[in-house]
């Protein structure tokens, strides 16, 4: 009973938050409208690069111009949920601590990481989302995929952790800051790895395969649970290693997040 | 209410070496030095008093403050609010305090101001009723309805500061602390802060520990003072007491007749003092003696100071509370701690 | 000339510190971006691999690896914050007090940024070419580095920056209306980025579309440069580029001033 009510406060506060920051975009209309297409317009750019690439050749490394963009649909989705809910981790490295404005999220009577979090709700994914939503729905047809309730069940569950894998990197290089005072640029450097993911690993060679997979793991949040749906595989190591790396990540992430807290020093008077 | 104990904060701050080689050899192996910002502070704060909390810039005050708060967790020593321990019990600690940092605003910058307080409704779990009434009565204390429906970022510094202190106590907070409330503000504005902070405390016995610069916050609102620097305690009792131990600095002031009559005077010689016990200042307008009515009693020093020169005007004053802080925070007073 | 450089000279210096001062930042980013290079690098092996063919509408693995890492060296040299850097001003409404100073704004902050990018260019410059040049050689078997394309590119590049600079200065006075703040400049980005062939080469465009493209100022910017290093382009080919290059200088150039001046003029009316 007692969790539920927590989890009900939770989730109301999350409306609550939301709804204000939506007031505040308001306040910036245009500027969010323009936001939103530009990112609509970089995927689109990248949809029509893939489409000259295969105009010239039947496939890429044994995959068809549908399954790739199956791939690339999927990588999106758990990127926008990610840039939708968590994006104000970024703050985090860039200045929230440097300037010590941490200060305010540790004199309230919520948890740090959801307070700084539920402080931001990045429309601008929406773009991402709408576009990923898109290429999986025109690709589909084209693709060897059998819609029955375990696949959209084991769907759901690879989004779900995919999305963990971003957030949990996020969440452990954003938390450097917590010593290091500022950490923004770390957190791009291991982000961008996250562009890997958007084609089959096979294409690449033997030590960025294993890096992508094994080290920075965003192989983990498109190609391999994508490549389980349209081209079959081990559902154990193909869904089953995005939950395991998104289950570790998250939770080491979590851990390093409050050992940071504790560390937090704050900034000069 | 509030129980400090031997609290000791500690820094661990990186030296670099400039240049780029400097930062990557601090990359790989970093020089570090501790500092100790506040070291072994201890102190007690009854239910409803106004502390204020004053020392020099880099005294260590905001670390303090920041302690009380549960913002930083101490190196060694403790500290106890309400039975609870700040860095431990954060949660449930934070929503008996209210915490404003006058450099800083807790408000939401793009939004409408009274859209924090409804945010700030729901963190605290505030319900419908009690928050209508804290709303009007935190309006008729600090005067928000003027700007309550403007964007923050239009508000003006004195109009934040208000908005701000209304933020920290919307949930009735049983401890208020307030780091500078006062700064870059004008006068009035000062004035109706403090007002507004005095009402605030005598209606709900809310305990408030102030740090400031101003020490007009210090004579007009505070009970007790607790002044430290370099993070240690220098002094910690009420005014009058501050004034009865280090009041017996005077100033002596006189307009003589003839400016070059002064060079007669030694009061070093006549009263047996040493370097530092008197100061003497000659401005060519008027004649400055700083000296101790300890040392040498005020009858005295008038008596010499007539017999050699002759003065248009003459007159004694007691050093203000101004005075006597400036004089130790620059030692010149001797503390007998 | 000596007086203009003598006036501006601590612009150029702050930029340098300013530069500086954020090199550990500069430097993970250029990483993460480097690793965009290596995917498009790996994706275009891919695609020589399965196409079996020894060109790409026209372009070798050779050719194509090199634009990849040569058009990232060129827009990360050529690039330009003067948007950000006017909007800034706009919004805040320091743009006033530029009115009031004795010098030029847009070499004030031309000035700045040169001394700023010597950070790109000591950091990026000579380990990109580099790189380039040895995989050239591993690949070919021989070298093949041509002076005169290097020399006829650094012209080129120079030319792209500073294009890309009053483009960016122009954009920038749109704050009066956009405001812009990350969107518009990300929107700008993007539709930039593609023009300028960064994403592909504009030879990979249907002929229609990459005839047109050549001609807008956005091919100066990266296409240019990129296919004269490659040594894509004949004589005639690179004596044309450079007349549209300098066409498109002297109109941004143009463009800037008029906007300035009208600007001057709505300021003094309105008072900011």
């Amino acid at each position: 009973m007692k969790i539920l009510k927590k989890l009900r406060r939770v989730f109301r506060l999350h409306r609550i938050f939301i709804k204000q920051d939506l007031k505040r975009l308001m306040e910036y209309k245009i500027d969010f409208v323009t936001g939103a297409v530009a990112l609509l317009i970089a995927q689109g750019i990248n949809v029509f690069f893939l489409s000259i690439i295969f105009s010239q050749i039947p496939n890429l490394d044994g995959w068809a111009f549908e399954q790739i963009i199956f791939i690339y649909g999927f990588a999106l989705l758990p990127k926008a949920i990610d840039h939708l809910f968590t994006d104000n981790l970024w703050a985090i490295g860039h200045f929230i601590i440097r300037k010590g404005d941490f200060d305010k999220y540790l004199t309230r009577p919520i948890n740090t990481l959801f307070a700084v979090t539920v402080e931001k709700f990045q429309v601008d994914a929406f773009g991402e989302l709408i576009v990923g939503i898109l290429l999986l729905s025109v690709s589909v047809p084209s693709v060897n995929l059998s819609i029955n309730p375990l696949n959209i069940l084991l769907f759901v569950i690879a989004l779900v952790f995919a999305t963990l894998i971003y957030t949990g990197i996020k969440l452990i290089t954003s938390s450097v800051a917590f010593w290091t005072k500022r950490s923004g640029n770390i957190t791009y450097m291991f982000y961008m790895v996250n562009e890997f993911s958007k084609y089959p690993t096979t294409i690449y060679n033997r030590a960025v395969r294993a890096v992508v997979s094994y080290i920075i793991p965003f192989a983990f949040t498109a190609f391999f649970p994508a490549s389980y749906f349209i081209a079959g595989g081990n559902p154990w190591f193909n869904i089953g290693g995005t939950v395991i790396a998104g289950s570790v990540l998250m939770a080491l992430g979590i851990l390093v997040w409050h050992k940071g807290v504790s560390a937090y020093e704050s900034a000069g008077s | 209410m509030i129980y400090v104990n031997n609290l000791k904060k500690e820094f661990k701050k990186t030296i670099k070496d400039p240049g780029l080689k400097g930062s990557v050899k601090s990359f790989f192996k970093p020089k570090t030095e501790i500092i100790t910002a506040v070291d072994n502070i201890s102190f007690h704060v009854p239910r409803g008093e106004i502390l204020g909390f004053i020392g020099p810039n880099g005294a260590g005050k905001s670390t303090v403050i920041k302690m009380l708060t549960g913002i930083l967790t101490p190196t060694s020593g403790s500290c106890e609010i309400n039975g609870k321990i700040p860095y431990k019990n954060r949660k449930s600690y934070v929503k008996e305090i209210g915490v404003v940092f006058g450099q800083r605003t807790q408000l939401w910058w793009d939004l409408a101001l009274r859209e924090t307080y409804t945010v700030l409704k729901e963190i605290y779990e505030v319900d419908d009723a009690a928050y209508k009434k804290r709303m009007a009565f935190l309006n008729e204390v600090l005067e928000l309805d003027e700007f309550i429906t403007s964007p923050v970022r239009t508000l003006s510094l004195g109009q934040r500061m208000r908005a701000d202190i209304a933020a920290s106590l919307l949930h009735s907070p049983k401890v208020l602390f307030l780091d500078e409330p006062t700064i870059g503000l004008d006068v009035v504005v000062k004035d109706n802060i403090r007002k507004a902070v005095k009402a605030i405390n005598e209606n709900e016995q809310t305990t408030v520990i102030l740090t400031t610069h101003d020490l007009q916050d210090v004579e007009n609102l505070c009970d007790r003072i607790v002044m430290i620097d370099k993070g240690s305690k220098l002094f910690d009792g009420n005014i009058s007491e501050l004034k009865r131990r280090f009041g017996q600095s005077r100033e002596l002031r006189f307009v003589p007749y003839d400016f070059a009559a002064v060079e007669a005077l030694d009061y070093k010689t006549e009263f047996g003092l040493g370097e530092d016990d008197l100061e003497l200042e000659n401005d060519g307008h008027k004649v400055t003696v700083r000296f101790n009515s300890d040392t040498i009693p005020v009858e005295n020093i008038l008596n010499y100071t007539l017999s050699k020169t002759h003065v248009k005007d003459i007159n004694v004053t007691d050093a203000d509370i101004e005075e006597i802080i400036k004089g130790i925070y620059r030692s010149e007073v001797k503390l007998d701690a | 000339m000596r007086k203009i450089l003598k006036i501006y000279k601590p612009f150029t210096h702050a930029g340098v510190l300013l530069a500086a001062q954020y090199r550990i930042n500069f430097i993970f980013f250029i990483l993460g971006d480097i690793l965009m290079c290596f995917i498009n690098y790996f994706l275009w092996k891919a695609v020589f691999n399965s196409g079996g063919a020894e060109t790409f509408m026209g372009f070798s693995e050779v050719d194509m690896v090199s634009y990849i890492f040569i058009s990232f060296l060129t827009s990360t040299l050529a690039y330009s914050d003067g948007s950000y850097a006017v909007g800034e001003e706009i919004r805040d409404g320091s743009i006033a007090m530029r009115m009031i100073k004795p010098i030029r704004f847009d070499l004030a902050f031309l000035f700045q940024e040169l001394g700023e990018r010597t950070m790109s260019l000591t950091l990026a410059f000579v380990p990109l070419v580099a790189g380039v040049e040895l995989f050239k050689f591993f690949a070919t078997g021989s070298f093949r580095f041509s002076i005169i394309n290097f020399v006829l590119y650094l012209v080129s590049l120079i030319l792209a920056y500073l294009i890309n600079f009053y483009f960016n200065v122009c954009y920038g006075y749109s704050a009066f209306v956009l405001k812009n703040l990350w969107g518009s400049n990300f929107l700008k980005d993007c539709i930039v980025g593609f023009l300028a062939g960064r994403t592909i080469p504009l030879a990979f465009m249907p002929p229609a579309v990459g005839a047109v493209l050549n001609f807008l100022p956005f091919a100066s910017l990266t296409y240019t440069p990129v296919m004269i290093y490659i040594g894509m382009y004949s004589p005639a080919q690179i004596a044309l580029s450079f007349a549209l290059q300098i066409f498109w200088l002297v109109f941004f150039i143009a463009l800037q001033q008029i906007i300035w001046n009208a600007c001057v003029k709505r300021l003094s009316v309105q008072g900011g």
